[in-house]
């Protein structure tokens, strides 16, 4: 089939649940103009190339047709994830004061205990079923319930920010041959509602700060000054849409693909040290993020041959890259021992994902735990039902029958 | 156990730092800091600090840093 139409192809729901013949297609194709003007990159070597590039921007302003999603003078100003250095460098390190080293090192670590609770709790929760689904009562709400704890907001709150999230999702799903325009106004408008209702809570904590985020951005200065409210709205709203949209997928991918390889699911529940690995290659094998659908060139760009004008949309699909058999041995094998394992799973370069240290250490406390505790699970369906968005990919629902479940 | 950072390979992601600080440390940005021998309660907090090394520069082991006597 024509290679102009890749990208409507992979964005197709019908191929939600396997989309990698297609990214095999689109890597014997090379860079790819699509029908729409954009372009379309799926080999490891030029992705990672494109990331560490610094003509490459991430902000949607510098697109020859700006959309909705880029904001303009009237709407919210993107978040660190859309803007480029030295903005991003600023914003970034602010955010990081208050996660991370060098400031605060150990935040993450500290939450190891809390996050083994929370997933202890969600499994006694499976008492009395037989059935099970592992996005809703699993998956969904550990992440979300460990962002609020981190960020401060109240988890009580989750029905109506899951709206705002969805919606937001919805924006900047980039599907072509619907019209986005509506959508991304809604995103928008859920943004700014997201970000209001964040600015607010923290507000309440200012001179008066609890043990989370959100206190932190309003009470710390540091030598680069600090986050102003508008920033704290948008770095808010970023880090509670990722925290909630991403991790879901990754351990609700890690299950699937563990039910989908017995010998290796049993071997991780004998030898528990081997989950660092195994989640690194999940990250690879079925990344929660498939692709970067916001980048564009400074000026044109040479990539394969191929010329990509100044302020044309760049698409970088990195579960494609992750699949590359010019960088990964027998790619499409799942491999939880695999050894050089540079995947593109968090991205690369100087947007590679904030929050990675969290979702690997709940996702590698999720799967424990949840293997140890079942005995024979089963997949009631295969393939699972999938959420709609091509971007945050992962099954809405994941129904397991274990005579353990709830025992 | 010990640990052997290849520091030309190290680009400052800092994933060890959070994953096992009492053994990485970030000294500002991107220089990394850390201990070549672990004591025994920091091995998990280890092998998941080289797991997600994105550049793979960590070595763990009984054997890492013996190269270097």
């Amino acid at each position: 089939m024509a290679a102009d139409t890749l990208f409507r192809r992979i964005t197709d729901y019908a191929h939600r649940a396997d989309p990698y013949p297609l990214y095999a297609e689109l890597r014997e194709a090379g860079v790819v103009r699509q029908e729409d003007g954009s372009y379309l990159v799926g080999t490891y070597h030029e992705i990672a190339a494109l990331l560490h590039d610094p003509r490459i921007s991430s902000d949607r302003r510098n697109r020859a047709v700006p959309d909705e999603t880029a904001a303009g003078e009237q709407g919210v100003p993107p978040s660190f994830i859309g803007l480029d250095d030295p903005e991003h460098h600023r914003l970034r390190r602010l955010a990081m004061r208050s996660f991370g080293p060098p400031h605060t090192p150990g935040r993450i670590d500290a939450m190891e205990g809390e996050i083994t609770r929370i997933v202890k709790d969600l499994i006694a929760g499976f008492e009395g079923k037989k059935r099970i689904d592992i996005v809703d009562d699993f998956a969904y709400p550990l992440p979300v319930t460990v962002i609020c704890r981190l960020l401060g907001v109240p988890t009580e709150d989750e029905p109506r920010f899951r709206l705002w999230s969805d919606t937001i999702v919805a924006g900047f799903d980039p599907t072509p041959g619907e019209d986005p325009a509506e959508r991304q106004r809604a995103g928008s408008e859920a943004r700014k509602a997201m970000g209001l209702y964040l600015g607010e809570l923290a507000e309440k904590r200012r001179n008066r700060p609890s043990d989370d985020m959100l206190s932190a951005f309003i009470n710390n200065e540091g030598p680069d000054g600090r986050l102003t409210q508008l920033e704290i709205m948008t770095t808010a709203v970023l880090l509670l849409i990722a925290g909630h949209e991403t991790t879901v997928n990754l351990i609700t991918n890690g299950i699937l693909t563990l039910l989908r390889h017995p010998d290796e699911l049993d071997r991780l529940r004998s030898e528990p040290p081997l989950m660092p690995k195994a989640v690194e290659e999940l990250l690879r094998y079925e990344p929660p993020v498939q692709m970067l659908p916001q980048r564009t060139p400074l000026a044109d760009i040479e990539v394969l041959g191929v010329t990509i004008p100044k302020g044309a949309p760049l698409i970088l699909m990195l579960a494609s890259g992750n699949r590359d058999p010019q960088r990964f041995r027998d790619p499409d094998r799942f491999d939880p021992t695999r050894e050089d394992n540079q995947h593109l799973g968090f991205g690369s370069g100087m947007h590679s994902c904030f929050g990675a240290p969290l979702a690997r250490m709940e996702t590698q406390l999720a799967l424990t735990a949840l293997i140890q505790h079942l005995d024979k699970p089963r997949l009631v369906e295969d393939p699972p039902p999938y959420r709609r968005s091509p971007v945050l990919r992962g099954p809405r629902h994941l129904l397991i029958e274990d005579d353990r479940a709830g025992a | 156990m010990n640990v052997v950072v290849d520091l030309n390979r190290c680009q400052g992601y800092a994933q060890c730092a959070f994953l096992a600080p009492q053994v990485f440390t970030m000294h500002g940005e991107e220089s990394l800091l850390y201990t070549p021998v672990i004591a025994e309660d920091q091995d998990e907090r280890v092998r998941r600090a080289a797991a997600a090394c994105p550049v793979q520069a960590i070595v763990v082991g009984k054997e890492a840093g013996s190269g270097a006597r």
